[in-house]
């Protein structure tokens, strides 16, 4: 499994980079949309869950996952929206526009993992 | 901020739904737990969250709530003296049943296993066992590891820990013997995974299915039941173990206000019980 992680902050994206080592799975970063859609087109789409902030300075959270769901290579590549408490009209609206889950800041290792298995379909 | 209706509210319903007992102190745990899901459901109040789940007759949000409010704290061979007792007394009992023939398998059930440390303690503990006894194979030994949250299910099955997760409670000796470093990752071998199974289990369900079992390691989790949660609980697992079979506790907890079946043992430092 490849999980892309898009955030500005470096500290959340090392946090995710250690529960995805846990899991075993590959983890790619970008600091904002912009990278993250030149990670995805340099790696031909080939990823399996974007874990997508909805705050970044160039390209939002939001405007990435338009992005994402305009383009016929990446619109099925599910994406977790990553906000913070106090955001539930945005969690609607990026469910709205196709996010497949959401994951709150601050979470902890094993809610992160379980939002992964969520948004993953993964079962025991 | 959760008014004191809204956390009764949410403890009686943990309680019906999971047996876990949460008094009035941890009204700050339920809190911290379930703010981030009030939230993610949409929910204004935590009584919002609490209809919500009462309304889903998927029971999806049930689950999420009983997992967030359950606690993993876990180490390896917690509290050493239930790993010492298997060791010095136990194990050399029913190893010499089976070289006598009169038993082929040991089986043990974790019942709160979280992440899998325990299991793969009691593994290990095994597999240290039989370097001195070799008429003993690791077939010898049925380990079911069981809890009520999928995540610590799916990562104990996976068996792969970070540098911190490794460290609390485990020697170097046993995690280079037992484990496999790849950069700030450790595996537990395939000798030890392949011992211990991995089962969704709610306590507060039948377990009768479970069969027969020798030990049953209940540790650090009756402290979360309430007084007629534990009683019940604790006649199901005297009625699951063989007689003479063992239970064994967290270093905390004691069981002899709550049941009669069972008779509380001593062995060095450390307490164990006997089904009667």
């Amino acid at each position: 499994m490849r999980i892309l992680s898009v955030d500005d902050s470096a500290a959340t994206r090392h946090f995710i980079k250690k529960a995805i080592d846990v899991l075993g799975f590959e983890f790619l970063e970008a600091g904002d949309g912009k990278q993250g859609l030149q990670i995805l087109q340099r790696e031909n789409g080939k990823v399996d869950l974007i874990l997508l902030d909805r705050h970044m300075p160039e390209m939002d959270g939001m405007e990435m996952l338009e992005a994402l769901k305009a383009n016929e290579k990446y619109k099925d590549i599910p994406v977790t929206m990553v906000t913070v408490e106090l955001e539930r009209d945005e969690i609607h609206k990026a469910i709205d526009r196709g996010a497949k889950n959401y994951l709150i800041k601050p979470f902890s290792q094993e809610n992160l993992i379980g939002k992964i298995m969520e948004s993953l379909d993964i079962s025991l | 901020m959760i008014t004191i209706d809204e956390f009764r509210l949410i403890r009686d319903y943990v309680e019906k739904h999971c047996g876990i007992h949460l008094s009035d102190d941890k009204t700050y745990l339920v809190e911290t737990r379930l703010t981030t899901m009030m939230f993610e459901q949409g929910c204004n109040t935590f009584g919002d969250l609490y209809n919500r789940a009462v309304l889903d007759k998927t029971h999806t949000l049930r689950d999420k709530i009983i997992e967030a409010i359950t606690t993993n704290e876990t180490f390896w061979f917690r509290d050493i003296h239930p790993f010492s007792i298997l060791t010095e007394l136990v194990l050399k009992q029913y190893a010499d049943e089976i070289a006598a023939g009169k038993r082929n398998k040991i089986r043990f059930w974790c019942c709160a296993c979280s992440t899998g440390q325990e299991p793969y303690s009691i593994a290990m503990t095994f597999l240290e066992f039989i370097r001195h006894y070799p008429r003993l194979k690791p077939e010898n030994i049925e380990i079911l590891a069981t809890d009520i949250s999928s995540t610590v299910l799916f990562l104990g099955k996976l068996g792969r820990y970070d540098n911190l997760a490794i460290t609390r409670g485990l020697g170097e000796e046993y995690r280079d013997r037992y484990f496999v470093q790849n950069n700030k990752i450790w595996t537990i071998s395939d000798e030890v995974k392949k011992m211990v199974r991995f089962q969704k289990l709610n306590l507060q369900e039948s377990f009768n299915h479970l069969g027969k079992q020798d030990i049953i390691f209940c540790r650090n989790i009756l402290i979360y039941f309430s007084l007629e949660f534990k009683q019940d609980i604790l006649k199901r697992i005297a009625a699951l173990l063989r007689p003479g079979g063992y239970l064994f506790l967290g270093a905390s907890e004691s069981i002899i206000m709550y049941t009669q079946e069972y008779e509380m043992q001593r062995h060095a430092m450390g307490l164990y019980y006997q089904v009667k």
